[in-house]
């Protein structure tokens, strides 16, 4: 909402500094965003009075005038000014522009010699001046205007409009006008409100005699009022108004038009103005539209209306859509003599219905959907009179056509307990104190049973129906920066945190410690995305939930995995040159099965997802030959599942269609597989352009979490001395080495202390179809020393397991 | 075979010897045979040693003295030896140990937590010193939760704030936390105490929002809770998340509260002064509080007669843009590895 300061001043008298009232309004709920300042500033230039006036003495067009421009100038006495205009005479009150002084065009006027005579200034036009486009002549100004006075005290239209923009609140339709606003301004600052004149000379025809008014849908328009005006000439409006309208953010059309955009930004009352000639009987009819109906709206649609849709019709057709828009047919055109003005109240949420349907928003539906002031129906309809007299020329027909559809609605009151309002406010106001605030607001109160006070709610304020919203008003009229702020007491509590969000932050914190960075990215996915994962038809995060309105196409899903997401994040980063991208995110994903489907809820398990690639060595340190990829992501798996505390184990290969299928592993748990981990299937890696080693892990933290906690338990730490025995196996390639390790763990049973790989090797002086693993025993016993026979037992049984199961033989 | 005598000459010529072996030994170990040699039980000071003995008993006191005198010299020039060698061992490996220190050291990789879970942590970890539990909510809600029982009737405008995605017939992304305060008011008893982080989204494609975003929303709801505690909490939160010292507490509308209020914090960067990151206003808007609606307390179950309480929601991105100089808040959640790296 646009408030040009000039008019709302004219409706309440502040003295308050502007920038201290837009503080006011802002802390009190009506949010000040810009105070800005639109047109020139014309007080350098002055009022001159023409003593007298002579013709230029070389030139037959030209006066030489001798202007007074008070006692600043020239010490009173007058100066000698050339002008050009046909129409300066002696008398005038005009506006001078003194040598030194910038035109609203950026020049700056100097002394000059017009044909021989120097001119000490320069009488100015409207136009000169930015006022108006007129160019027939100087400005004249009123006779009364003081000399020497700054042009803007004379003339308040040359004055520098300035504009409050405010931001309003859905609750506060009566806002949206000066009136609302200066309201406010009236409870912030105690100014006086002045309400606009709406007294206007009418004719002896009565505007019953000319229209006829009815409300057939009583729920869809409370109250219709209709006034005539006859014998308007419809032209532009004047300057003041073009201006106003246009300081407003609202464009001047005609001024019949004008009038009735200057109401509704005056009042907040919407009106229309129909061509009375095309107002077929001169009947109004307020109805819901018929199956079928269409009308042809001012913006040249012919619009296909539904049930809901109010309309307004004249004895044979509709004339406009209700509180949205007016019909082409009826509308105001040059040939328009007899006007009829409507001001009426529809029901907000049908008004919104057909506005969200049609796409269809106007300065008037947007007060319509907030609710105007039932009362103020027939002042609008007053003022708009008034107006069309002034600046059409019209005469309006005696009294108005004023329908309600039911009994006029009593003022709205709300008992309140002054107790329970500072119980809600944490304040001590008294009773009286909080009448005197709410009294600012026009809201009355009365004592009535147990201390309470009954407010009566004036009509513009719908927005006031509980007493928790007289709570509100009180609060904010008595300033929310003055209630005194205090921490509540409340009884201990134990605070415990449920265990996905336990796992989440271990999660976190163990990829973390392992390298990875923390990204967030979008929950949206592109459907084709689980193409590119190569993801089967029948697959599961296929079953996706669909945006109705997404922001584009590639966002039309919300996804069922992280993948897509992270993917997409690492061909950006690799886009950038950064090669090394490890990342992973902790989220929801989506399915549009499950459970939670059932009650039309998206089912949202909680996942993780890590990518890591690989690029070039960069760092003097690296190794030259780097591990191969999976292992690096194995690792961060295998010491992500330590740090969650789960049971969980690693079993080879995985039938996931985007992991590569000999090197990846799933993730186990006794509840089933809960993840995968592996290198990225080279079909997929091309699908989404990753050209660089890349690896991925994925983990179902719901399922983690639902299962026990398995805290680590303590085992004798022994003191005897460790033996080592170190055996190099040939194994056939196929043998998988975790398998191997498995074996051996078992076969030596719980005197072996700890077994590892610790080499593995193939090529040169090992056979072909053969590598040669190495593994490293550690032997303890808690409770003394080996012997050297006991070690070579133990050595032997193994050696003899790993040839008799494995093939294998000592290298 | 006869032992050899003691005699004066004899020590002295040993003494020799003994010295320019011990200057010859070039190493620890050469040191340890040349010891070996003269001082060992066959060595040759031993042996003479072993021949004072047989002298005549006048004779054997002033030899033996010459001979320990001598002993004692020889043992000085061999520890003197020992300790210049060892000095000159360390000195070597010290010097074929040293490096290049300005070479950079071996790096792990670099882990971070997103920013925007560091503020969540802390948010969650503060609260939960006030005995504010964590709840959590759907990311896709039915319009009753996000809307219609939070006092936002399908005609009301205060929908058009929302932007809203929707989901479904009835179903939408949440558009706010505060749905949250249904589904965790509903069937349970008061008072109450949580806070409800995660992510919302809003159909917003404007440059300075995101379509996705964090919230955290948190309400208290007992017999007397005022907004006199609402401000308390939110001194003390934005004072521990921020440093923010000045709040202001603007009368605004939320459909679901009553009073409500915008709450923002005096600009850290500027003091309040104005600058680019507040607008110039001096003030970064941060949220939205107030006391809970009635018609939410009834919605839940709730008799909003006894029971009152507040409630307020604010964006997770915030603090984290402001202490870290984010420009604006799609660099949190674009996964650009040379951001997160940073932060």
């Amino acid at each position: 909402m646009r408030v040009p300061v000039s008019w709302l001043r004219e409706l309440v008298a502040f003295e308050l500094p502007l920038e201290a009232l837009a503080e006011r309004l802002t802390a009190s709920g009506l949010a000040v965003d810009a105070i800005e300042r639109v047109g020139a500033d014309l007080s350098a230039i002055r009022v001159g009075h023409v003593v007298e006036r002579a013709q230029h003495p070389n030139a037959d067009r030209l006066s030489l005038c001798r202007v007074a421009l008070g006692p600043d100038v020239n010490d009173g006495a007058p100066v000698e000014i050339v002008c050009g205009a046909p129409n300066v005479a002696a008398g005038q009150k005009v506006a001078v522009a003194l040598p030194g002084t910038t035109l609203p065009d950026g020049k700056q006027l100097e002394r000059s010699k017009i044909r021989g005579v120097v001119s000490n200034g320069m009488i100015c036009s409207a136009r000169e001046l930015g006022i108006a486009d007129e160019h027939e002549g100087i400005l004249v100004l009123p006779a009364e205007a003081r000399v020497g006075a700054p042009l803007p005290e004379a003339l308040p239209a040359a004055a520098a409009e300035t504009v409050l923009e405010l931001e309003l609140t859905p609750n506060r339709g009566d806002c949206a006008s000066i009136l609302g606003v200066a309201r406010e301004v009236r409870a912030q600052t105690g100014a006086p409100l002045r309400l606009p004149p709406t007294e206007v000379a009418e004719s002896h025809e009565r505007a019953a005699d000319l229209v006829r008014v009815a409300i057939d849908d009583a729920e869809g328009c409370p109250r219709y009022v209709a006034r005539v005006v006859r014998g308007v000439r419809v032209g532009p409006s004047p300057d003041w108004v073009r201006r106003r309208l246009e300081a407003a953010g609202m464009r001047a059309i005609n001024n019949v038009v004008d009038v009735t955009n200057l109401v509704l930004l005056e009042l907040g009352q919407p009106l229309h103005a129909f061509d009375l000639a095309k107002v077929g009987g001169g009947e109004v009819r307020v109805r819901a539209a018929r199956p079928g109906e269409r009308l042809r709206t001012l913006d040249g649609q012919d619009r296909a209306l539904e049930r809901d849709d109010l309309v307004i019709a004249d004895a044979t057709r509709g004339i406009a859509l209700a509180g949205v828009m007016g019909g082409a047919e009826s509308e105001v055109s040059e040939a328009t003599r007899d006007v009829l003005i409507e001001s009426a109240a529809f029901a907000p949420a049908r008004i919104r219905r057909t506005v969200k349907r049609l796409g269809l928003r106007s300065e008037a539906s947007y007060r319509f959907e907030r609710g105007v002031d039932r009362a103020g129906v027939a002042r609008a309809a007053d003022r708009a009179a008034r107006l069309l007299a002034e600046l059409a020329g019209g005469t309006p027909a005696a009294g108005a056509v004023d329908v309600s559809a039911g009994p006029p609605e009593a003022p709205r009151e709300i008992e309140i307990d002054p107790a329970r309002v500072n119980r809600l406010l944490g304040t001590a106001l008294a009773s009286d104190e909080m009448g005197a605030l709410l009294a600012r607001l026009e809201i009355a109160t009365q004592p009535a049973a147990g201390g309470r006070l009954r407010c009566r709610v004036p009509s513009h304020r719908n927005d006031l129906v509980i007493p928790q919203d007289i709570a509100e008003e009180i609060a904010r009229l008595h300033g929310l920066d003055r209630i005194e702020a205090r921490l509540p007491v409340a009884p201990l509590r134990v605070v415990e945190q449920a265990p996905h969000r336990v796992l989440v932050d271990r999660a976190r914190d163990a990829l973390v410690a392992a390298g990875l960075v923390e990204a967030v990215t979008l929950s949206f996915l592109d459907a084709g995305d689980l193409d590119r994962l190569d993801l089967s038809l029948d697959d599961r995060r296929r079953r996706t939930v669909r945006i109705q309105n997404p922001i584009g196409e590639e966002q039309s899903r919300l996804r069922s995995t992280l993948l897509p997401s992270l993917l997409r994040a690492a061909r950006a980063n690799l886009a950038h040159k950064v090669e090394r991208v490890r990342i992973f995110e902790v989220a929801r994903v989506f399915f549009s099965d499950g459970p939670a489907a059932e009650q039309g809820l998206a089912d949202e398990p909680l996942r993780l997802a890590a990518l890591i690639t690989r690029g070039e060595r960069t760092s003097l340190w690296e190794p030259r030959e780097a591990l191969p990829l999976f292992f690096e992501a194995k690792g961060v798996a295998e010491r992500l599942l330590l740090a969650l505390g789960r049971e969980a184990w690693l079993r080879a290969g995985t039938p996931e269609p985007y992991l590569h299928p000999g090197a990846s592993n799933e993730i186990v748990t006794p509840e089933g597989v809960a993840g995968t981990v592996g290198e990225l299937h080279p079909d997929a890696a091309r699908a989404f352009e990753i050209e660089v080693p890349c690896a991925l892990i994925e983990l179902d933290l719901a399922t983690l979490a639902g299962l026990p906690e398995r805290r680590p338990r303590y085992t004798e730490v022994s003191n005897q001395p460790p033996v080592r025995r170190d055996l190099a196996v040939l194994l056939g390639r196929e043998v998988a080495a975790g398998d191997v390790l498995e074996a051996i763990r078992k076969q030596a049973g719980p005197q072996l202390a700890a077994v590892t790989i610790f080499d593995r090797y193939e090529g040169k002086g090992v056979p072909e179809g053969k590598v040669s693993l190495a593994f490293r025993l550690v032997f303890q016993r808690a409770d003394r020393a080996f012997t050297d026979a006991e070690i070579a037992k133990l050595v032997e049984r193994v050696v003899g397991m790993l040839g008799h199961r494995f093939g294998g033989e000592l290298r | 075979m006869a032992e050899p005598s003691v005699s004066t000459e004899r020590l002295a010529a040993l003494e020799a010897s003994s010295r320019e072996a011990i200057d010859a030994a070039a190493d620890l170990t050469a040191l340890v045979e040349v010891r070996a040699r003269i001082l060992g039980r066959k060595g040759s000071l031993s042996e003479l040693l072993r021949g004072v003995g047989q002298l005549p008993p006048e004779e054997r006191a002033r030899t033996g003295e010459a001979v320990n005198a001598s002993k004692a010299r020889i043992e000085s020039w061999l520890e003197e030896r020992r300790a210049a060698l060892d000095a000159r061992a360390r000195d070597h490996a010290l010097a074929s140990g040293r490096l290049d220190v300005t070479l950079p050291g071996a790096a792990a990789p670099l882990g971070r937590l997103h920013p925007v879970t560091r503020v969540e942590r802390e948010v969650v970890s503060f609260f939960a010193g006030l005995g504010f539990s964590v709840e959590e909510g759907p990311e896709v809600e039915t319009d009753f939760h996000n809307f219609e029982a939070l006092n936002i009737p399908a005609d009301h405008p205060a929908r058009d704030e929302h932007d809203t995605f929707y989901v479904g017939p009835g179903r939408v992304l949440r558009t706010h936390t505060s749905p949250v305060q249904i589904r965790t008011m509903t069937g349970r008893k008061p008072p109450f105490r949580f806070i409800a982080p995660g992510r919302v989204y809003r159909h917003d494609i404007s440059p300075r929002h995101s379509p996705m975003f964090q919230q955290v929303e948190g309400f208290l709801v007992d017999e007397s809770t005022s907004f006199a505690e609402l401000k308390g909490v939110l001194y003390a939160f934005a004072k521990h998340i921020m440093g923010a010292t000045k709040l202001r507490f603007r009368a605004s509308f939320f459909p679901f509260t009553e009073p409500s209020a915008e709450l923002d914090f005096e600009c850290l960067l500027c003091d309040g002064a104005g600058c680019a990151t507040c607008s110039q206003t001096g003030w970064i808007e941060w949220g939205g509080c107030g006391m809970i609606h009635p018609r939410v307390l009834t919605a839940c179950g709730i008799d909003p007669e006894r029971w009152q309480g507040f409630a307020f929601g604010m964006g997770l991105e915030r603090p984290a843009m402001l202490r870290q100089g984010i420009p604006h808040i799609r660099l949190l959640y674009e996964g650009d590895v040379r951001v997160l790296e940073q932060l």
